[in-house]
C-alpha cells in the first residue's frame, strides 16, 4: 500500500489523519493519539502503564503433541509422557517441565485449525491474523502493536525481531501500509544492527558538532521547502541518535552470570535474555524466533533438543517479568506457522499440520491456567472451540485493552485491525 | 506543413481545447497554458521561475542523474546568455549521462528491483543504454520487450521482463496492466474490483489470455530457460462473490478492446515445433503471445501511461496519481493536458527525448520549489510550486560521488581522459546504495526513511570512504584554499550547486576558526551537508 503524500495542514490531511486514528474521540483517549480505538475502561490502565508484547516463534512448526496437547499411549502419541502442571487437571508434555510449573501464569488454546500446511502461508496467517488476499497485504502483529502502543520518544524502535543465525535481518515490508516507521528492525543472532556503532575516527565530540550543523542546515531549508517526506527524513536521524544512545541494551555480558545461567548460554537463551532487556528498555514488541522445529524426520529427538532449549529461557522470562512487576502489562504468545501431524511417518517424523494444534499465551489481559478447546483422543481433529489465527489476533488486542474491530485507513480505505469475520476468544480474557 | 498545421488546429478544436490554445505553439507553451488554467488564482499564487542554481541542480539530476561539477556550476551561473537554460538541456540530452539515467529509470520501472536470475544485469543495462543512445522510440522498445521469448541468445536481454518474473502468469498479468497500461488489475483477479468500477475480472483474464498458453522451458527455474507455448488452453474464471460459481472465459483482449479469436487450424498442423518430449520447447503455428506486443502498444492506454510516467519522472507526480490507478473515478489532475501529451507522444512516434525536452523547457517544470510565507501547503496536484522529489538510490549515490569529489578524483587519476574508466569506477559503488535504499522487489519504488538507512548514512564505511581525502576531491580542493569565504563557496557550489549565503559563509568561518584539524573538521562539514534534506531531495 502506498504511503499517503499528504500536505500537513490541509483539510485533506486533517480528515485523513482523523480517519486514520479511527474517528475522532474527545478526551484522554484521543490525547494519547489513539482516536476511538481504546476501550474506555482500559484508558486509565494505559496511561499508567506502558504495554508490550513478546511473540516466541517456533519456526518450522513445533509439534503440539510434544508440547501443549500430548496424547500418550495412543497410536499418535509417540514415546513421551504427559506431566501435571501447576493447574490440576491440565497436563502438558514431559518435555516442558519448567513451563508446566508455571502454568498458573499462562494459558493454552488447543483447538487451533487454520487449514494451512504451508510454511509461508502459515506464517503470514498467524502473524497477521488474516488469510492471504490478492489485493492487500496486512501488517504483522509487531507493526500493529508498535503503531498502537509505542510511546513517542521511546528511543528504541517499537518493533524488533531477533532471528537465529542463518536468517536475514531487516524486513522493510512487515508493516505494509502502516509504514516503514513500524517495520521490524531485525537483530540477526541478537546482534545490534550493522552501523549502529560509531566508526573508528569519529569521536563523540565530532559527531555532536556535525549533527549540530546538519540540524542548522535542515532548519534553514525547512523554512522554504518542506514535505512529509523531508520531515520523515530529518526525523529518522533523531531516531537513529536515540537508538545509538541506548546501545548498551545489547550488552548482555553485563548481566549477572547467574542470570545467564538461568536463561542458558545457548543462542535462544541469550536471545531471550536480550528480549527481556529490550522490553525493560521500553521496546513495545519483540519477536524472538527459535528454529529447527520442522521435524519431518527424527521428530522426537529433535523435540527433546529444541524444547530443552526452549523450556528454560521461557520459564526464566516469565519469572523475570513477574519479579519486575511487568507480567501484567506484557502479553506473551508462543506460536508457530502450524503444528505437526498426529500420524508418525516412516522416518520417525511428523509433517505439517494446520488442522488441530496449539498456541500458548499469557500475561496482560489473559486469564492464566486455562486450557481452551479440545482435540479428540488421538489429536486428529478439533472437537471443541475451533479457532484460527483471526480469533487469536482479536484476542491479543482485546487482552491489551484495545478494540480490534476499529479501522486503519490506508489510502482512505477502511481496514479493520483484525479479521471482521472472527472475534476474540472471550473465555481467555481476564 | 501548412495543411498539417491546420489539421492539427482542426483536431485540437475538435478535442475541445480551451480557447486561446494555439496548436501551432510548442508543446511546452501549451503545457503551461493548461497548467495555468487549472487553478483560478494561478498567476497570483504560483511561485516564480526557479533561480539559475535551482534550475541547474534540478534538471541535471532529472536528465543525467547526477550533479554538475563546481566548475560547470560556476560557468553556468556566470553565463549571461539568455538561452543558456535551453543550451544546457540540449547538452545534457546529448551526453552519455542521459542514457545511463534513462537505463536506471526504465530498469526500476520495469523490473522493480527483482533479483537478476535469468538475464544478467550487464546484458540488460547494455540493452537499455544502447536503446537510449539510439533514442529508440518507446513503442519499439516496448514491442521488443513484449515479444521476446529469450530463445535467441543475441536477443535475450529484452526477455528479462518475462524471464525474471519466472513467467509466473499472475505476476506477469498484473505487471502488464500496471506498468504498460497504468491499470493495477490486482483487485480484479478474484472478482470485479469492489472499489474500482472500471476494473473488471474479464480485463485481468483478457490480458492473461495472451500468455496463458506460454511457460518457461525447460520447466523449473533453470537460468537458461526460454518461453515456449502450447497450441491450446483457455483461461476460465469465476468470481468469489458469485454464489452460483458461473464459470466464464475470454479470449486475449486488452481491457475493453475486442477479444481476438483464435485462428482455426487443421488437425495435425497446430505446431511449428511440437512438444514431442517434456524438454522440447513447443512453438505453435498460431501464437497468442505473439499478439501481445501489438495489442498493448496500439491500445490507447499504452501511450497514455507512457506520457503519464515520463511526466511524473521530471515533474514529481503523475497527472494520473498513483501511476497505476488510471480509472474513471480517479481522473487525471489535468485531463486535457494528459490527452495532449498522449497525442503528441504518438504524433512524434514515441520519441522520448523529444518529450522530455519539451517537459523541461516548460515554465511548469522550471518553476521554483520555494514556498512563500503566505502559502504553506500548496495543493499537491496544481503545480503552483515545483514538487520536492526524493533522489532515487541511483541519483543519490551518483550525487554523493560528484558532490564529495569522488568522481573528480577518479577522473584525476586517469592518465588521459577516460570517461569509460571513470564510469566503471562509479558504477562499482552503486550496488550497496541500491541494496540499502531501494524498495522491496516487486513493488513500485517509493521513498522511505528507515532506521537502517539512516544508520548507514551516519556510520557506514561506504559514506566515510566518500568524505575521506583523495587527490582532486572536494576536501582536497578546500585544503588548498585559505580564506573561509572561498572555502564556503567551494563547499556549497560542489554540494548544493549554489553559492553560500552570507549567513552560511559566516557559519563556515566560525567552524574553521576553532578547528585544530582542518581536514578532519571539513570532512565532517561535508558529511553534514551530504546528510541534509537539501541534498537528499531534488528541489
Amino acid at each position: 500500500m502506498k504511503t499517503c503524500h499528504y500536505s500537513c495542514q490541509s483539510a485533506d490531511h486533517a480528515l485523513t489523519r482523523r480517519a486514520f486514528l479511527g474517528a475522532s474521540a474527545v478526551g484522554s483517549a484521543s490525547m494519547l493519539g489513539f482516536g476511538g480505538m481504546v476501550a474506555p475502561a482500559a484508558t486509565k490502565q494505559l496511561t499508567s502503564q506502558q504495554k508490550r508484547v513478546v511473540v516466541i516463534y517456533l519456526a518450522g512448526g513445533a509439534s503440539q503433541l510434544e508440547t501443549w496437547d500430548p496424547k500418550p499411549c495412543t497410536d499418535t502419541g509417540g514415546p513421551f509422557k504427559a506431566i501435571p502442571t501447576a493447574v490440576t487437571g491440565t497436563h502438558i508434555s514431559e518435555l516442558l517441565p519448567m513451563a508446566a510449573k508455571r502454568f498458573n501464569k499462562f494459558s493454552i488454546v488447543r483447538s487451533v485449525n487454520t487449514g494451512i500446511n504451508d510454511h509461508g502461508q502459515g506464517k503470514i496467517h498467524m502473524l497477521t491474523g488474516r488469510r492471504i488476499e490478492p489485493a492487500i497485504e496486512y501488517p504483522e502483529i509487531g507493526a500493529v502493536a508498535a503503531k498502537l502502543l509505542a510511546k513517542e520518544g521511546a528511543g528504541l524502535p517499537g518493533h524488533i525481531q531477533i532471528t537465529p543465525r542463518g536468517e536475514s535481518g531487516f524486513s522493510k515490508k512487515d508493516a505494509t501500509f502502516l509504514g516503514p516507521k513500524f517495520a521490524s528492525v531485525g537483530l540477526l543472532d541478537g546482534k545490534p544492527p550493522a552501523d549502529l556503532f560509531r566508526p573508528m575516527g569519529l569521536t563523540d565530540a565530532t559527531d555532536k558538532e556535525r549533527e549540530a550543523l546538519r540540524l542548522k542546515l535542515n532548519e534553514r531549508f525547512a523554512k522554504s521547502r518542506k514535505s512529509a517526506q523531508t520531515e520523515a527524513y530529518t526525523e529518522s536521524y533523531e531516531q537513529a541518535s536515540q537508538f545509538f544512545e541506548r546501545q548498551e541494551v545489547f550488552n548482555i555480558e553485563k548481566e549477572d552470570p547467574k542470570t545467564a545461567e538461568r536463561y542458558g548460554k545457548h543462542d535462544f537463551g541469550r536471545h531471550m535474555l536480550l528480549t527481556r532487556r529490550l522490553l525493560e528498555a521500553g521496546v513495545t514488541f519483540v519477536k524472538v524466533t527459535h528454529s529447527n522445529y520442522d521435524t519431518h524426520h527424527e521428530n522426537f529427538d529433535f523435540h527433546i533438543e529444541q524444547l530443552g532449549e526452549f523450556d528454560r529461557p521461557f520459564a526464566a522470562l516469565i519469572d523475570d517479568l513477574t519479579d519486575r512487576g511487568m507480567w501484567e502489562s506484557t502479553l506473551l504468545v508462543v506460536m508457530a506457522e502450524f503444528g505437526r501431524t498426529p500420524k508418525i511417518n516412516d522416518r520417525y517424523g511428523r509433517d505439517h499440520w494446520g488442522t488441530a494444534w496449539s498456541v500458548a499465551l499469557g500475561g496482560c489481559g489473559i486469564k492464566p491456567g486455562a486450557a481452551i478447546g479440545k482435540t479428540n483422543a488421538n489429536g486428529t481433529a478439533v472437537t471443541d472451540r475451533q479457532v484460527h489465527g483471526g480469533h487469536l489476533f482479536h484476542t491479543y488486542f482485546r487482552a491489551l485493552g484495545l478494540d480490534p474491530t476499529k479501522n486503519f485507513y490506508p489510502n482512505e480505505r477502511p481496514v479493520p485491525i483484525a479479521d471482521p469475520k472472527a472475534e476474540a476468544i472471550t473465555e481467555l480474557l481476564a | 506543413m501548412r495543411s498539417t498545421l491546420s489539421a492539427v488546429v482542426a483536431i485540437s478544436l475538435f478535442l475541445g481545447f480551451p480557447r486561446g490554445i494555439n496548436a501551432a505553439e510548442p508543446l511546452h507553451a501549451r503545457i503551461d497554458q493548461l497548467i495555468e488554467a487549472g487553478h483560478p488564482d494561478f498567476k497570483s499564487l504560483a511561485a516564480p521561475l526557479s533561480s539559475d542554481a535551482e534550475f541547474l541542480r534540478r534538471v541535471t539530476l532529472d536528465l543525467v542523474g547526477t550533479l554538475s561539477t563546481a566548475v560547470e556550476t560556476r560557468a553556468f551561473l556566470a553565463d549571461k546568455d539568455p538561452q543558456k537554460r535551453t543550451k544546457w538541456i540540449d547538452q545534457l540530452l546529448a551526453s552519455e549521462g542521459y542514457s545511463r539515467r534513462m537505463t536506471q529509470f526504465l530498469d526500476v520501472m520495469l523490473m522493480e528491483r527483482r533479483p537478476d536470475s535469468k538475464v544478467g544485469r550487464p546484458l540488460w543495462e547494455e540493452y537499455l543504454r544502447t536503446s537510449f543512445q539510439q533514442n529508440k522510440p518507446f513503442d519499439v522498445l516496448a514491442r521488443e520487450i513484449l515479444s521476446a521469448d529469450g530463445a535467441d541468445t543475441a536477443k535475450r536481454a529484452p526477455a528479462k521482463f518475462f524471464l525474471d518474473r519466472n513467467f509466473e502468469p499472475n505476476q506477469v498479468t498484473r505487471d502488464l496492466g500496471r506498468l504498460f497500461l497504468g491499470r493495477n488489475l490486482q483487485c480484479a483477479q478474484c472478482h470485479d474490483s469492489p472499489l474500482i468500477d472500471d476494473y473488471k475480472q474479464e480485463h485481468y483474464y483478457g490480458l492473461m489470455a495472451f500468455i496463458n498458453r506460454s511457460s518457461l522451458f525447460p520447466p523449473g527455474k533453470g537460468d537458461t530457460a526460454a518461453i515456449g507455448e502450447k497450441a491450446d488452453g483457455e483461461v476460465t474464471f469465476t468470481s468469489v462473490f458469485d454464489k452460483n460459481k458461473v464459470q466464464k472465459s475470454t479470449g486475449p483482449k486488452v481491457i475493453t478492446l475486442k477479444s481476438i479469436p483464435d485462428q482455426k487450424l487443421e488437425k495435425g498442423k497446430e505446431y511449428k515445433v511440437a512438444p514431442s518430449a517434456p524438454t522440447v520447447r513447443p512453438i505453435p503455428t498460431y501464437s497468442r503471445r505473439e499478439l501481445l506486443a501489438s495489442a498493448i502498444v496500439e491500445s490507447p492506454w499504452f501511450s497514455r501511461n507512457a506520457a503519464n510516467r515520463f511526466w511524473a519522472m521530471v515533474m514529481g507526480r503523475g497527472l494520473v496519481h498513483p501511476l497505476d490507478l488510471d480509472h474513471k473515478d480517479n481522473p487525471p489532475s489535468h485531463p486535457e493536458l494528459l490527452d495532449l501529451l498522449t497525442k503528441e507522444l504518438v504524433d512524434h512516434k514515441f520519441d522520448v527525448k523529444w518529450l522530455l525536452r519539451e517537459l523541461v523547457l516548460s515554465k511548469t517544470y522550471q518553476r521554483s520549489s520555494e514556498l512563500s510565507s503566505s502559502m504553506k501547503e500548496p495543493p499537491a496536484d496544481r503545480y503552483l510550486v515545483a514538487v520536492l522529489k526524493p533522489l532515487s538510490p541511483e541519483q543519490f549515490v551518483y550525487a554523493l560521488m560528484q558532490a564529495s569529489g569522488y568522481t573528480d578524483s577518479l577522473r584525476g587519476i586517469q592518465k588521459m581522459p577516460n570517461e569509460t574508466a571513470v564510469n566503471t569506477g562509479l558504477a562499482a559503488q552503486v550496488a550497496p546504495f541500491v541494496r540499502m535504499l531501494g524498495n522491496q522487489p516487486g513493488q513500485a519504488e517509493e521513498f522511505q526513511a528507515s532506521l537502517d538507512q539512516t544508520l548507514y548514512l551516519k556510520h557506514s564505511a561506504a559514506i566515510r570512504n566518500f568524505i575521506s581525502q583523495r587527490a582532486n576531491c572536494l576536501l582536497d580542493r578546500c585544503g588548498k584554499l585559505t580564506d573561509s569565504k572561498s572555502i564556503a563557496n567551494e563547499l556549497f557550489l560542489s554540494v548544493y550547486t549554489r553559492p553560500a549565503t552570507a549567513d552560511e559563509a559566516k557559519d563556515i568561518a566560525d567552524i574553521l576558526k576553532d578547528a585544530k584539524d582542518r581536514p578532519a573538521v571539513l570532512s565532517e562539514v561535508i558529511w553534514a551537508m551530504l546528510a541534509s534534506a537539501e541534498f537528499r531531495f531534488n528541489h
